[in-house]
């Protein structure tokens, strides 16, 4: 396959990346700790952590869970931390100790956190008090050995963080009353790492760095299985599209999307920890206020975000002061997880003087698969060029190539592509091609020059600001309330966050109300899962033979929006 | 409702030296197709309804086992099972309101994929439909589902695009 696009691309980036100098993240971040000692790695909440920090930190982190929990290479470990600075430690951690590491959304229901340990087989888990109180209510039916326990202000120096663990707990009360025998706290963990040492841990690319779970069409999510050779390849051909603009040791990127997310943590803490950069997390970006007086604080270089962020940022009062402040010095800011509105790219140029960049990518992919150019000044509207080492065609339902310019489905080859899915070959075969391509389930073409466009998804998914909700999950939720007979779930345009959740309900019993039903949701579901909107109907439009018309469902959701 | 056709019946051997049975379904077939409901997983079940199934309610067993034999017709595939004959697999046709042509949906047990009784099925619903002078069968098919799309083309079947739905395809053949 010729891959032509490579003429489109701008001066400085290579056909090609090299993973052979840092085969795994561990080389990754041993390089990184050893040139950019005193650079400052992560900021949270105005705490500073070194490279050098973050180097000792997470050998003692990796310390105790290899000598301290006996955890052997290829165990996995649960995280389930929103971004904080106890997050990169964990992780780097985790890593160096040969851990498998699974990423969890500390916002989870417990019915959902149970799944994904269940599944994965994580031996451990490490969580921000704030959530301890789910983990303690899936624990009973997992296989979860250790608990480690960390609280907010647990890496902060000491005035700092006796009054923010106080505050928390007992001034904001965002802890619910949790009950975890034998948990161990995040402080007791490093110090007795710090006793014993990391052993030598024979680590190399093939070795399962991530099972990143993602959403599947028949339910439950399902872990990709993203090797140390998956992550580094990925981290090299984004940093190799990125460094045109950047300088290694000098620039500062703010990390508002959530480190559990891939697109977060591949584009933000390992690009930017590659590249001796700062990340500057935000624990939590709805907090617009808060979130845009941290920005007035700061001094950032780069940003990125999904379109539903940029957008309230953009309406955020104060966000003008932060603009001014900005120009000159933020370079870069990239955009990805769900489709950008040209509005708001429009407006975000006119307001900080660069483009907002739209990369594409999913989890299989590590994420990252196309950019649009970082040194041309507009918004193409479209999901970009393929990054180096990547081959991206588009084939019919044959796996076949269609003719330049014509729709087809986006499809993958390179070294950032998942091997296969965990414990579920039969969804792996379905994923590729006979050719190895990887099927994204999202419909596009490609033009002359190489550029991809979004057309879309050929998967029932709704993309919730760039998080992925499956239609079958929620109607599998729905349909374990005791008064539903039958539920379809749609996605419908919404303003805010591009897609939000319709679900249409036939009731068992008359007296079913959608409080209630949306009650019974929220026990299960994540919060961006939960229908905005719940209507009741005699029944569901069905083909002759049984086959759901969802497509009917959607029509009379956007027929009945007024 | 018409009589059973049980001169529709028919015995066949697989390439892997076993036993099936191809007839019409019966309603007393109701305990064998919800079991057989009941066992499929949670994948099958998607591809075949396109929405979540929970455990196979009644009524739904109801309509695919007392069926009129005329605007619906159904085969089930059994085998002899452990302790009795066991459904396997099945598929069915329903006549559209144009009277002239007919949309269809096939199961197989998760065990017996890649045996080819899903070809045995459709060959029987498909010449069944020919000889009550239907001109056309056409179905639903998720556009993921490569492996469906592949076993329909094999058959017959043009996929065509459905407009304003990229997520599914349908297959229409001429009887």
């Amino acid at each position: 396959m010729k891959r032509f696009w490579l003429e489109s691309y701008p001066p400085g980036v290579p056909p090609e990346v090299d993973t052979r100098a840092c085969p795994t993240l561990r080389h990754l971040l041993d390089r990184s700790c050893a040139r950019f000692r005193e650079r400052p790695a992560i900021v949270n909440m105005g705490v500073e952590l070194s490279y050098g920090e973050l180097d000792r930190l997470s050998r003692d982190f990796g310390a105790f869970l290899r000598s301290g929990l006996r955890l052997q290479t290829g165990d996995r470990l649960a995280i389930m931390l929103p971004n904080v600075l106890q997050y990169p430690v964990a992780l780097f951690g985790a890593l160096r100790a040969g851990l498998t590491v699974v990423n969890v959304n500390p916002l989870y229901t417990a019915s959902e956190l149970e799944h994904q340990l269940t599944d994965s087989g994580a031996r451990a888990i490490v969580v921000l008090e704030n959530f301890a109180h789910t983990v303690g209510k899936a624990l009973a039916r997992c296989r979860v050995e250790h608990v480690i326990v960390t609280r907010l202000g647990d890496l902060f120096p000491l005035a700092k963080r006796s009054l923010v663990n106080f505050a928390v707990k007992y001034v904001k009360r965002m802890v619910p009353r949790w009950s975890i025998s034998g948990a161990t706290g995040m402080r007791d963990a490093l110090a007795q790492g710090a006793r014993e040492g990391l052993p030598e841990v024979k680590l190399g690319p093939d070795d399962i760095a991530f099972l990143q779970y993602t959403g599947g069409t028949t339910g439950r999510p399902k872990g990709a299985i993203l090797s140390h050779g998956n992550m580094v390849a990925n981290v090299e051909q984004t940093a190799a599209w990125i460094r045109i603009l950047l300088n290694e040791g000098e620039e500062t990127v703010i990390t508002a999307l959530p480190l559990y997310h891939i697109f977060a943590l591949t584009a933000n803490l390992l690009v930017f920890l590659k590249l001796g950069g700062t990340n500057v997390l935000i624990t939590n970006p709805r907090d617009i206020p808060r979130f845009v007086a941290e920005l007035r604080q700061t001094r950032f270089t780069a940003i990125t975000g999904v379109n539903t962020l940029f957008n309230a940022l953009l309406d955020a009062p104060g966000f003008d002061a932060v603009c001014a402040a900005s120009r000159g010095v933020l370079k870069v800011a990239v955009a990805g997880g769900m489709s950008v509105q040209r509005s708001v790219a429009e407006r975000w140029q006119r307001a900080t003087g660069i483009p907002l960049v739209e990369g594409y990518g999913l989890t299989e992919a590590s994420p990252i698969v196309c950019g649009n150019r970082f040194d041309t000044g507009e918004f193409t509207g479209k999901l970009g060029l393929p990054v180096p080492s990547t081959e991206v065609a588009i084939l019919d339902e044959h796996g076949a190539e269609v003719a330049l310019g014509e729709t087809g489905e986006i499809c993958v080859r390179g070294p950032q592509v998942m091997r296969g899915y965990w414990n579920a070959p039969e969804e792996t075969a379905n994923v590729f091609t006979r050719e190895g391509w990887l099927r994204t389930g999202d419909m596009g073409r490609m033009d002359g020059r190489g550029f991809v466009e979004f057309i879309e998804r050929r998967k029932d998914v709704i993309v919730v600001s760039g998080f992925k909700a499956y239609p079958t999950e929620i109607e599998d939720v729905a349909m374990l309330h005791p008064g539903v007979k039958d539920a379809g779930a749609v996605g419908v345009p919404d303003a805010r966050s591009g897609e939000a959740v319709a679900l249409y309900v036939v009731k068992k019993y008359p007296g079913l109300t959608a409080e209630a039903l949306l009650e019974h949701c929220g026990r299960h579901l994540t919060g961006y899962k939960l229908p905005q909107r719940i209507e009741f109907r005699e029944q569901l439009p069905k083909t002759m033979v049984g086959k759901i018309l969802r497509r009917r469902l959607k029509e009379e959701a956007m027929a009945g929006r007024g | 409702m018409a009589e059973y056709p049980g001169h529709l019946s028919r015995t066949h051997r697989l390439l892997d030296g076993r036993t099936v049975t191809i007839r019409p379904v019966r309603p007393d077939d109701f305990a064998r197709e919800r079991r057989f409901l009941g066992e499929l997983s949670g994948e099958s079940l998607y591809l075949r309804f396109q929405k979540w199934v929970s455990a196979p309610k009644e009524k739904l067993v109801h309509f695919l086992t007392e069926i009129d034999y005329e605007r619906h017709m159904a085969f089930v595939c059994t085998a002899p099972g452990a302790d009795a004959e066991e459904v396997v697999g099945e598929a069915r046709y329903v006549v559209n309101p144009d009277n002239t042509s007919c949309e269809f949906g096939v199961m197989i047990s998760d065990g017996w994929h890649k045996t080819g009784i899903a070809g045995l099925l459709m060959e029987a619903i498909i010449s069944t439909a020919r000889s009550r002078g239907l001109k056309s069968m056409e179905g639903q098919v998720l556009s993921s589902n490569a492996t469906m799309l592949r076993f329909a083309r094999g058959l017959g079947f043009k996929a065509e695009a459905v407009p304003g739905d990229l997520t599914i395809r349908r297959v229409v053949k001429k009887l």
